[in-house]
This record gives C-alpha cells, sequence and structure tokens, in this order.
C-alpha cells in the first residue's frame, strides 16, 4: 500500500482504534504479577504508541507531501535529472519588449559660460529619453554633462533633479536654468564636475512622488534600480553605492526627491528639497486601498519607524522643517539653507550637494 | 534550556518513557472493570502517549531543524524590525557569533582527511571573545589556519543587522571555501551565493541537511565548480511569523533586508564580489519562492536564482499574516505568475526543480517555466520521482550548483605570468565600480 494513499491512513486508524479498545477491554488480563505480563503490559503499550505514531506521521505526511513514497522515505531515490532550457513560447499573449538603449539622446546643445568665447564652454545639455527596462515607463528628461566630459576618464557624481517645470526656460528648475548654474559654479570652482539629471516630477498618469503604485506605474523601481542602471551604462557616472548619487526636487519633485532618499538610501545619498512636512505624495494617493501603504508614504511615519537612514537632507529657503530638523540623528544630517536672488538661485543648493558627494562614505556616516 | 540542545531532548524523551514506566507500574491498580478505573486507564495511556509524541516532535524538530530557538517559535514577545527613534543603526553590520563549528559536515568525503568529531547542532552560544564583530578579529582566520579550514574551508555562524531596514537576524552562517584562505587568492574577491531555508527552519539544516558546504567543497576539489562563498540565511526575518520576503506594508522590509542590506553587509566584511555579475541566490520550498522573487525584483543585485520545490504566487495564509497591507494590487506584485504576465521581464536566469512524482507544485512549477520571456531565462530540472524533503533537494544540488557556476564571475587567482612576475586578474568589472 503506497505511504500516500488514503487506504493507509483508513486500515492505521482502524488498527489504531482496535488496539485501543482491545488494552482498555483486556486491560486486568494483563494485571497479575510477575515477569511475563509486564511485558506484555511493556509490549501492548508499545504497539499502541507506535501505531498513534504511525498514523499521525501519514496524516502529516499526506498533508504537506514531504515523503512521496516508500523508497523516498528509505532514502532509496538516487540520481539527478537533467537541466532544460525554458523555450520561449512566441505564440504566448506577451511579446518580449525591443531591445532599447537604456538612454536614447535626441538634441544635444552647448552651454554658453559668461567670459568664454567658445560655444560648449559650460559643458552640454542633451534633450533624452530614459527606458527603464524594469519598471517598463519611458520618461522624456535632460542630462547635463559639464565641460571636458569627453576628455575625462573619472566616473562622476550624479545630481537627479526631479522638477514640475523643466522644460519652461523661466523656471528656476527648468533644465536650462541647472545646467547654467551648474556650468557656472563648476567653472567658478565651487563645485565639482558632475552630471546633472533632469527628470519630471510625473512618470505616468497615476505616478505621485515616485512611489511604485501598486498594481500599476512602478515610478519607485524607476528612480531606484532603472535609472542608476541606465545613466551608469550611457555615461561615465560613479556608482550609487559609492554615495555619490544625490536628488534634488521642486516645490511638485520635493516628496519624491526626499522619500526617495528616505526609502533608498543606498542608492542616494543626499537631497535638497523644499520645506515642508511631508506627509503624504501631492495629488490624490495611490496606495492600493492599502491604509498601511498609506501610513508608510508619509516621511514622517517613516523618520519615526525605520532606522535613521545615512542621508544628507537640505530644505531649501525657509519654512517648516519639522518633524525632520528635530528627529533626525546620524547617521542621518538634515540642514536648512536661504535661496539666493538673481538667476542663480539654485546655485548654493548645487554647491551644497557637492559638498554632501564629495564627503567619503566614511564621513557621511559618522 | 534550548529547544535543540541535547539536554532538553534527552529530558523529553526520559519523561516519555518514564510515563510508559509508571504506566506499567500503576497498571494492577486499575484492573476492575469500573468505569473509574477504565477512564484512568485511558488518562495513563494519554498522558504517556502526549509525552511519547511530544518527545519525538522535539527530536524531529532537532533533526529537521524547523525550530532553532523558543523564541522562533512562539515570538520574542516584541515586534524586531521597530527600532525606537533615534536609533543608530550598527557600523558592525555582520557580527561573527561562532566560528568554532567543527568540521564541515559532509566534508569527509573529501579526498583530504580531516579528523576531529562532526558537529552534530550548530552551537547557538558558542560566542568567541565579545568585540570578535570584525571578521580580521576572529581567532583562527588571520593566523594558525587548521587543517580542516585548508581542506575543506570554514563555516561562520554570524548575525546580520540591517542598515537600512534596521532588522537583524540572527544564527545564520556563511562558508568561506578554502581557497579564501590560499594566499593564490588573496586578492581575489569571490562570487556569493545567498542560499535561503524554507518555512520554519534553522539555517544549519543547509550546513547539516542539504550540506552545502559540504558538497561544494567536494565539488570544488574534483574541479566541477569553482570556489564561491555561501551565505545562508533564514528566509524568515521576525519568526515565528512566515514573511515571504516581503516588505510588510507597516511591517517588517524583508525584501529590502535580504536583496539590499545583507548584500551590502557581505560585502563590507567579506572578500566578495559587488554587483550582479557575482551573486546569485539559491532556495527550497518558502526559499524557493523568495530566491526566485528577490532575483526578479532586484536584477541588479542578483543575476541568477535556483527555486527548488518553490511557488510563485504570492501566498497569504495562518503564519503570514496581513503580509500585503490589505491590498489585491500590493498582493499581485508579489504574485511572480502576475508580474510575468503585467511587468517587463527582469533580465535574470531562474532554474526551477520539482518532480514528476512527489511534488504537488509540478504543474504551478511549469506554468511559471512557460511565462518566463525574454530578457529572463528558465530552466527547469525535473526529476521522476522526489517529495518536499531534503533528500530530493541534495539530488538537484549538484548540478543547480554547476548551474550557478557557468553564470557566476568567478574568483581569480593569481597566476604567473610570461614574464615570471604574478599577475592579478581582477574580477569581474563590477557593477557598483
Amino acid at each position: 500500500m503506497g505511504l500516500t494513499s488514503p487506504g493507509l491512513v483508513v486500515v492505521l486508524a482502524i488498527v489504531a482504534a482496535g488496539l485501543l479498545g482491545a488494552v482498555l477491554w483486556w486491560w486486568p488480563r494483563l494485571a497479575g504479577p510477575g515477569l511475563r505480563p509486564v511485558l506484555a503490559r511493556v509490549a501492548a503499550l508499545g504497539a499502541l504508541q507506535l501505531i498513534v505514531l504511525g498514523l499521525i506521521f501519514v496524516i502529516v505526511n499526506n498533508t504537506a507531501e514531504f515523503y512521496s513514497s516508500w523508497s523516498d522515505l528509505a532514502g532509496d531515490q538516487a540520481g539527478g535529472g537533467a537541466i532544460v532550457a525554458g523555450k520561449y513560447h512566441a505564440s504566448s499573449r506577451q511579446a518580449p519588449a525591443p531591445s532599447v538603449a537604456p538612454v536614447t539622446v535626441s538634441t544635444s546643445s552647448g552651454i554658453a559660460l559668461p567670459g568664454h568665447r567658445r560655444a560648449a564652454a559650460g559643458g552640454r545639455l542633451q534633450t533624452v529619453r530614459i527606458h527603464g527596462a524594469l519598471s517598463g515607463l519611458s520618461i522624456p528628461g535632460y542630462v547635463y554633462l559639464p565641460a571636458g566630459y569627453s576628455d575625462r576618464s573619472a566616473r562622476l557624481p550624479v545630481v537627479v533633479a526631479v522638477s514640475e517645470h523643466l522644460d519652461s526656460a523661466g523656471d528656476p528648475y527648468s533644465a536650462s536654468r541647472l545646467a547654467d548654474a551648474a556650468a557656472r559654479q563648476i567653472g567658478a570652482g565651487h563645485l565639482e564636475p558632475l552630471i546633472l539629471v533632469v527628470l519630471p516630477a510625473q512618470t505616468g498618469p497615476d505616478d505621485q512622488g515616485c512611489l511604485d503604485v501598486p498594481g500599476s506605474t512602478q515610478a519607485a523601481t524607476l528612480f531606484a534600480q532603472d535609472l542608476p542602471q541606465a545613466i551608469g551604462t550611457a555615461y561615465r557616472a560613479a556608482a550609487p553605492a559609492m554615495r555619490r548619487w544625490a536628488l534634488l526636487g521642486d516645490s511638485a519633485g520635493g516628496y519624491c526627491a526626499l522619500q526617495l532618499a528616505m526609502t533608498n538610501s543606498q542608492n542616494y545619498a543626499a537631497a535638497a528639497v523644499p520645506p515642508g512636512d511631508y506627509t503624504g505624495p501631492p495629488g490624490p494617493a495611490e496606495n492600493g486601498g492599502s491604509r498601511q501603504i498609506r501610513a508608510q508614504e508619509n516621511l514622517a511615519w517613516l523618520l519615526r519607524h525605520q532606522p535613521m537612514q545615512p542621508i544628507s537632507v537640505l530644505f531649501t529657503g525657509p519654512g517648516p522643517t519639522e518633524p525632520f530638523a528635530s528627529r533626525a540623528r546620524p547617521p542621518m544630517h538634515v540642514g536648512q539653507s536661504g535661496l539666493a536672488t538673481g538667476p542663480w538661485r539654485l546655485a548654493g543648493v548645487l554647491d551644497w550637494l557637492g559638498g554632501a558627494l564629495r564627503q567619503p562614505a566614511a564621513a557621511v556616516r559618522s | 534550556m534550548g529547544l535543540t540542545s541535547g539536554l532538553f531532548i534527552g529530558l523529553m524523551i526520559i519523561a516519555a518513557l518514564a510515563s510508559t514506566a509508571v504506566t506499567v507500574w500503576l497498571w494492577p491498580r486499575f484492573a476492575a472493570q469500573r468505569v473509574e478505573a477504565v477512564a484512568a486507564r485511558l488518562g495513563l495511556i494519554g498522558v504517556s502517549q502526549v509525552l511519547t509524541i511530544a518527545a519525538i516532535l522535539v527530536f524531529i524538530n532537532g533533526y529537521f531543524a524547523f525550530f532553532g530557538s523558543w523564541s522562533s517559535l512562539f515570538g520574542s514577545g516584541q515586534s524586531p524590525p521597530a527600532p525606537a527613534a533615534g536609533v543608530v543603526a550598527s557600523s558592525r553590520p555582520i557580527l561573527v557569533t561562532g566560528a568554532d563549528l567543527g568540521p564541515v559536515p559532509g566534508g569527509s568525503a573529501l579526498p583530504v582527511q580531516v579528523d576531529g568529531r562532526l558537529a552534530a547542532k550548530p552551537p547557538h552560544v558558542s560566542a568567541p571573545a565579545p568585540g570578535s564583530a570584525n571578521l580580521a578579529m576572529v581567532p583562527g582566520l588571520k593566523s594558525g589556519l587548521g587543517a580542516a579550514m585548508r581542506s575543506v574551508g570554514q563555516v561562520l555562524q554570524i548575525t546580520v543587522r540591517g542598515e537600512h531596514t534596521g532588522i537583524s537576524s540572527y544564527s545564520n552562517y556563511v562558508y568561506l571555501p578554502p581557497q579564501y584562505f590560499q594566499p593564490a587568492y588573496a586578492h581575489a574577491r569571490f562570487p556569493v551565493v545567498l542560499v535561503l531555508t524554507g518555512y520554519p527552519n534553522d539555517p544549519w539544516s543547509i550546513v547539516k541537511r542539504l550540506a552545502v558546504p559540504g558538497t561544494s567543497a567536494r565539488m570544488v576539489a574534483d574541479g566541477q565548480i569553482r570556489p564561491a562563498v555561501y551565505v545562508m540565511m533564514n528566509v524568515s526575518v521576525a519568526l515565528p511569523r512566515d514573511t515571504e520576503c516581503t516588505n510588510v506594508p507597516q511591517g517588517p522590509q524583508a525584501e529590502t533586508f535580504l536583496a539590499q542590506d545583507v548584500p551590502l553587509a557581505v560585502e563590507r566584511a567579506f572578500r566578495v564580489q559587488a554587483g550582479r555579475a557575482g551573486w546569485a541566490v539559491l532556495g527550497y520550498s518558502t526559499g524557493g519562492y523568495c530566491a526566485a522573487k528577490l532575483a526578479m525584483l532586484n536584477p541588479y543585485q542578483f543575476s541568477a536564482a535556483v527555486s527548488m520545490a518553490g511557488y510563485y504566487t504570492a501566498i497569504k495564509d495562518n503564519t503570514t499574516g496581513n503580509l500585503y497591507g490589505g491590498s489585491r494590487s500590493f498582493q499581485n506584485e508579489n504574485n511572480l505568475d502576475w508580474r510575468l504576465a503585467h511587468l517587463p521581464a527582469p533580465p535574470v536566469s531562474v532554474l526551477v526543480t520539482s518532480s514528476r512524482v512527489g511534488e504537488r507544485g509540478l504543474p504551478a512549477t511549469l506554468a511559471f517555466l512557460h511565462r518566463i520571456r525574454p530578457p529572463m531565462r528558465g530552466y527547469s530540472l525535473i526529476l521522476s520521482q522526489g517529495g518536499h524533503n531534503y533528500g530530493t533537494w541534495i539530488r538537484q544540488l549538484p548540478q543547480s550548483l554547476v548551474w550557478l557556476n557557468q553564470r557566476l564571475a568567478p574568483a581569480a587567482p593569481v597566476v604567473p605570468t610570461a614574464r615570471g612576475g604574478p599577475s592579478a586578474h581582477p574580477g569581474s568589472s563590477s557593477v557598483r565600480g
């Protein structure tokens, strides 16, 4: 009879019940003095124990299917099988995505630098499209490369700016103004040469604050996994693990930037965001209907309930900074700065980000 | 008294035998054919039966290493992953809690004979002197390497503290191959295989029952595979809860812990590779689901996964509790079949194993394999027969290790060059630079 056959359970159960009844019934017969009745008692009890244990084992084994047969139980099975490559079925509904480069560049223009005659003395600004292999998101953006990028071999730190107005030239957080400010600070020696990636604050129809919307837009996956991979493949960018990546957010991208720094501190070492309490993502909440997921999207909750992350946070400009300013403990650092007036409002913020990325990892963690 | 200690198991067996002896002793007193006497008989038999079953359960628990301690069976009374505000993450992510674990189980099959007894159970209390948090300070690693270590490598018991998640996982093990200690490999960085237990399961069973270190040492000695470091972890980070490698909303961030904190900690503490080319994950049962999931969700950390007798949907039962914050969408995201149908396929290779007879997960495994599409690659190892047990997985292990070996960047020893000077082949280019 097979180890996993239902018949075995029935037979064992009947035998166990019968044995128990027999022992109870004929108990007085074994009650006599002397060695033989004692041995008979031991044998009767032992047999009952064995049959009950066997019954339990067979029931548990049938439920969990640990052993499939008597030979499996005895360990008689031997030898492996063959490893077979799975065949991709072209007929299935989901066709494989055609292989695309992680970053495609459509235009590239020089950044002028005051006092220099060469058109691209300040570096170049490219309009790009970034294709996230894991998130499946494809978003437009800009990449600023500093002067002399093509001549140097060193891998550069990266600042990712998340902006609502990246295309409108008048906004301080527009790609062109950010690139101009970076070029000027690098040219003046205030800022280490870096790569500036400017991306929109909304990456998909229901994206709010670069979160992975449950079952929908995987914006966090784009920023935390796809982006470092794409930029690291297409450009000579430092690896995020070297603590050489930072975030910058405007009023629409601030939650995105701070949220990513607090939940992906292994990638992002610093974030500069407008002051605020950051209790939830901008716009309507997209949390899959989960109260717990919504609670986690409150960055003040994260600050209270997860370990202090090894990040530096700068609040740009005057305004409320609680609970971040008072609750942050090393290795997390929180600061606040004013904003300069004039066309280069973010020059000082860029300098601060550059400084946060210049520190060796040990110093950031101390 | 430890749940798996010899003393406790011994006392339980003595109690069972004693209750049987007492029953035999008192037998004649209840020989009358009265209701009270029959009830007393039933009581005596019941007590000895229960004690015997308890003794057998404790023995089986020790043998299969389901629960390694009382706290993992009943919980420690507090939820570990919620440190108080202002708690500073430890600067020592890996703590070595045991270095003298005896020879590697299975190592006796090696061509080189090693002396000493076989470690029978995990020495949970064999902590070396305090302050040995740094690997370099573990006695025996820097100096005085024993013959056993040179021939089969060494198993260390470690605690991993997650810098980002705040999760601490105790009684895990790392296996360093003998090459790790050889001068030719003094500057080589080794590939890493993260090995995950089932649920519930103590990681010592990977060392003792599945014999990953012993099998790997033998296959390296035979030239079948190249040396690698094996990090053997409990798949559950909050025992007795089954966390299924999920970032539980408002709960333990188990996926981040295993996919980010653990690699970061291991890369800092040991001479191993950084980045996906040097990292793979292998697991059985719940660990199989987690191996496939960790690789699919973190393909820039893991390039390959082996799922032995795993499953591919996001389960929810009494042992898991509410893992998905009550969100159907979030549960879907943890369902690997759903991911393959709705999200881009990740660039990882996955080997799934099962059996035609004895493994009821076979149809689901084949369905998962069928859903895999480029750039993801699927492979299968289907035995003709074998249940959900170590015997089956032991048979699948050698081929799985060969399969992983073909996908991991090797540790490169220093080899003499034509010019006579030593030259190191750097390991694979690391993604992290």
